[in-house]
Formats: C-alpha cells, sequence, structure tokens
C-alpha cells in the first residue's frame, strides 16, 4: 500500500488525474456530447456545463438546502447507530432478549427499506422529523447485527482468559466485547453513511418538506431542470464524500483494533 | 433448539402487537391490524390487481439485477486484468452508487423508455453491490496458487479464468444476495416515474389516496417477495462457498 502511494505521488498530475478519474470524465464527456448531438430542449435534459452554471449562479439555494439535509442525515445516522449499538449490547446481556429479537431485525435487514418509507410518512405525518425518523430506522438496523454479530465474536479463548481472572460481566464488555465489535461497527458505519443521505433525500422527495430532494422535486416539477439536476449533483457528490471518509474511518479503526 | 423457538416467538410477538396497535389503533388511523391487511391481500377480486403489480416490478427487477451483474463483473474484471484502469474503476462505481436513485429516473427516462426505466435505476444499485464484492473476491487467490499458475507456464488470462475467478464465486454469491434487495428498492423508485404498473405505483397511488390498508399490502407484497429471494440467494451462498473456499 505504502509503495503503491509513494508511486502515486511522483506520477505527474494529468496522468493521476485520468488514472484516477477516466471513468467519471469519459461519463461526463459522454453526457456533454449526447445532449449537444440531439439537441435537447434544456427542460428535459442540460448539459453538464449548465448544471455547474446554475451551481455556481444560486449557491444560497443550495446552501440551505444542503445544510437541512445534511444535518437530518448526520444526526439520523448518529442516533441510529446509538440506538442499534445500545440494542446490541442489551441483547448480548440477555439472552432471551438476543434470542427473540435476532431473526427479527435479520429479517427487517434484508427488507427493502424504501418501500416502508410511505408507511412511515403516514404514521408520523409529513414534516422534518419524520425524514429524520426515516433516517433512524435506516441506520438502526445495519448498526444492530453488525454489532450484535461484533459483541459475540471475541479472539478464541480471550473469553476464557477473562472468566478464569474473574472478570465481571460489565468488564467483559468493556474490555473485550466492545473493542472487539469496533472493526463491525465501523462496517455498519461505512454501509449506513451514504445511505443515510440517500434515504433522507427520498423521505424529502415523496413528502415535500425542505432539504435537497424536496429541491429536486420542486425544481423538476417547475421544469427547472438545470436545477433538479445540480441538487442531484450535489447529493451525489456529498453521498460519495461520505462513502470515501466512511471507508477512510473504517481503516482506521480496523487498524486499531484488530 | 433454545434459539430457534425464542426466535419464532419473538416473530409471533411482532405480529401479535402489530394486531393490538391496529385493533385498538394505539399509533394513529394508518396502522391497520394485520388481520385487515391480509384479509385484503387474500381476496379474490384484488388477485388480479396484485399480481399484475408484483408480476412488472419483478420482471423489472429481474432485468435490472441481470444487466447490473453483468456490467459489475465486466468492470471488476476489467480492472483486476489491466491494473491501470483500477482506481479509476473504482470511483467511477463510488459515483455511480451516489447518484440518488429520484435522480437516476429522470435521466433514464430520457435515453430508456418508460417500461424500461425501473430497470435500468435497478441496474445501477446491483452493478455497484456486484462490483465491489467481486474486485474483493478476486483478489482472494493465495499468493503460493499464483505462483504455482506462473511456475506451470499459466497466462494472464488462463491463470484469470482457472484460478482467480473461481476464487471470487463465494463473494460474487455474496454480492448477489445483497444486491437483491437492493435491487427491488431499485426497480420500485423507478416506477415511480411513469411506469404503467408494478408495487411502486401502488404504494406511492395508495400513500397519497390514503388507502392505508392498500398502502400495506402494496409494502407486504414487496417485502415477502425480497425475502423470498433473499432467503434462495442465502442458500446459493452457502453452496458457492462450501465448493469454492
Amino acid at each position: 500500500m505504502d509503495a503503491a502511494s509513494d508511486m502515486s505521488a511522483r506520477r505527474p498530475l494529468l496522468v493521476r488525474l485520468i488514472e484516477d478519474y477516466w471513468g467519471i470524465l469519459l461519463l461526463l464527456i459522454a453526457w456533454q456530447l449526447w445532449v449537444v448531438a440531439n439537441s435537447f430542449n434544456p427542460i428535459v435534459m442540460p448539459t453538464p456545463v449548465a448544471v455547474l452554471g446554475d451551481l455556481v449562479s444560486y449557491p444560497g439555494v443550495y446552501l440551505r438546502n444542503v445544510s437541512i439535509t445534511l444535518a437530518v442525515a448526520v444526526f439520523g445516522l448518529v442516533a441510529g447507530m446509538a440506538v442499534g449499538t445500545g440494542l446490541a449490547i442489551v441483547a448480548w446481556f440477555s439472552p432471551i432478549a438476543s434470542g427473540l429479537l435476532n431473526p427479527l431485525t435479520v429479517l427487517f435487514s434484508s427488507v427493502p427499506v424504501v418501500a416502508l418509507i410511505p408507511v412511515i410518512a403516514r404514521l408520523l405525518g409529513y414534516d422534518t422529523s419524520t425524514v429524520l425518523a426515516i433516517v433512524v430506522i435506516i441506520t438502526f438496523f445495519p448498526s444492530f447485527v453488525f454489532a450484535s454479530s461484533g459483541l459475540r465474536s471475541p479472539p478464541p479463548g480471550s473469553e476464557d482468559l477473562f472468566r478464569v481472572l474473574g472478570a465481571s460481566r460489565l468488564s467483559l464488555l468493556q474490555r473485550l466485547a466492545l473493542p472487539s465489535a469496533m472493526p463491525n461497527l465501523a462496517i455498519a458505519f461505512k454501509l449506513a453513511a451514504a445511505h443515510a443521505i440517500l434515504a433522507a433525500m427520498v423521505a424529502e422527495f415523496l413528502m415535500g418538506t425542505s432539504g435537497l430532494g424536496y429541491l429536486f422535486a420542486k425544481t423538476k416539477a417547475d421544469f427547472q431542470t438545470e436545477q433538479a439536476f445540480g441538487a442531484s449533483a450535489v447529493a451525489t457528490v456529498i453521498s460519495a464524500a461520505a462513502f470515501l471518509a466512511a471507508g477512510w474511518v473504517e481503516r482506521r479503526v480496523r487498524e486499531r483494533y484488530s | 433448539m433454545r434459539q430457534t423457538l425464542l426466535g419464532a416467538l419473538g416473530i409471533a410477538l411482532f405480529l401479535v402487537l402489530w394486531e393490538v396497535i391496529g385493533r385498538l389503533q394505539l399509533a394513529s388511523i394508518s396502522w391497520p391490524p394485520l388481520s385487515d391487511v391480509l384479509v385484503m391481500l387474500a381476496d379474490p377480486d384484488r388477485r388480479p390487481l396484485f399480481q399484475r403489480a408484483i408480476g412488472a416490478t419483478l420482471e423489472s427487477t429481474a432485468l435490472g439485477y441481470l444487466w447490473g451483474t453483468t456490467a459489475g463483473l465486466l468492470l471488476a474484471a476489467l480492472a483486476h486484468l489491466l491494473p491501470v484502469m483500477r482506481r479509476g474503476s473504482d470511483r467511477l462505481a463510488a459515483v455511480l452508487n451516489s447518484v440518488p436513485s429520484i435522480a437516476l429516473g429522470p435521466i433514464f427516462l430520457v435515453v430508456l423508455t418508460r417500461e424500461s426505466t425501473p430497470a435500468a435505476v435497478s441496474s445501477i444499485h446491483v452493478f455497484f453491490i456486484v462490483f465491489v464484492s467481486v474486485s474483493s473476491g478476486l483478489q482472494r487467490a493465495t499468493p503460493a496458487h499464483r505462483d504455482l499458475f506462473s511456475v506451470l507456464g499459466a497466462d494472464r488470462l488462463r491463470r484469470f479464468a482457472r484460478l482467480e475467478l473461481p476464487a471470487a464465486l463465494p463473494a460474487l454469491a455474496s454480492g448477489l444476495r445483497l444486491a437483491w434487495p437492493a435491487a427491488l428498492i431499485g426497480a420500485i423508485i423507478g416506477e415511480w416515474f411513469g411506469a404503467p404498473r408494478g408495487i411502486g405505483i401502488l404504494i406511492i397511488n395508495a400513500m397519497q389516496n390514503f388507502q392505508i390498508v392498500l398502502l400495506w399490502c402494496a409494502v407486504l407484497l414487496a417485502v415477502g417477495s425480497s425475502l423470498l429471494f433473499y432467503g434462495l440467494l442465502t442458500l446459493l451462498e452457502r453452496t458457492a462457498y462450501a465448493r469454492f473456499s
């Protein structure tokens, strides 16, 4: 890994840019050429250059909605992971609770959660707190599943050692189970981080409250297609950044705890 | 045994709780009792509606699953055989996966037809999961095996076909299992952009027209079909692990 990054530092900038981003560049160029060649009406399909122009011209609109979506996604992610991990710890203490909960959560984590958004929206009403609740629910399942399996798989033999040395259940949790669950929690974090933003957007899109998803729905309906694509572009960049950042956190945690 | 019993009890408790909350209207009028939902699902008059919807959605999902798996496999193989393409394809996949599904709909609507948009959205979801799992699976062959193939004079392509690809099959099977619910979500969201029929249409119409029981029926159908295929794919995954790892 170190040798590879050394090499990448020595490559000229242009080569590095092409090697790292050839796919994305190709996609953008193909999009631009395709729109120009077909001479699409900008209402149907704007060029990437026009979308960029809109982003630069109206930073205020984007900034306001990005901050709403981002705040909801971050709060929801933190709350969902806290509830998931907390419940996993409860289940770790009580074999009965874990027996009752485990199959249910495995069932739920293989459910297409987006299909549940309309139901939750109907139950809780059409506002921003519902969007938050949806993000919490969607990030809860991976956290619970990964935390439970992490808590249950300490290095072989270590649990016996703790028992022999007379460790209490609580110190077993603090000193052994929780640290050995950290890499798993990091994976859950990586899965949930990018998901949180996209789920928030789908919820905002359906309920028409506020945020990037709402901006997309509204501008699409008003035929401001450039702004609708701008909103999508911003969401894409943010959730890709969240995915990369979460990947970095995951690698760090894995190196530290395993 | 004890675990199985407790698990069954947990699921039963959940279902009873659902029924009781609905009967006593503890949550809101938007929470119908389970029995009402099941009665509507079993209603023979509604059967054609449900069958058409789930049939259309499953067809889109299967198509998207096929396209996405093919694209994911091809890009992962390309990046593996031509390491110079590696970083660029990783980034392309990450960015494609980060495009909000609701934004994919309008794009595919221009490129394709209303009928094939759900499959296309679904294929993007599948593509990413298959690409990521196959990419990591292709690196699973041990260095000792690789050296053996080189010593015996196998060229790059033969080593890929005979060693690295089989070693990646368990990872592919895991990816295929995880990709099914994602494919279904893609198809449902894709349907919101003017598809003539499908579970996504049923869900959105029921939600907007306050047909609560119908909404829960549609969601239950989506969940049920997801679980069914997820279960089947889990079996496939076990076979792959038993045979190839």
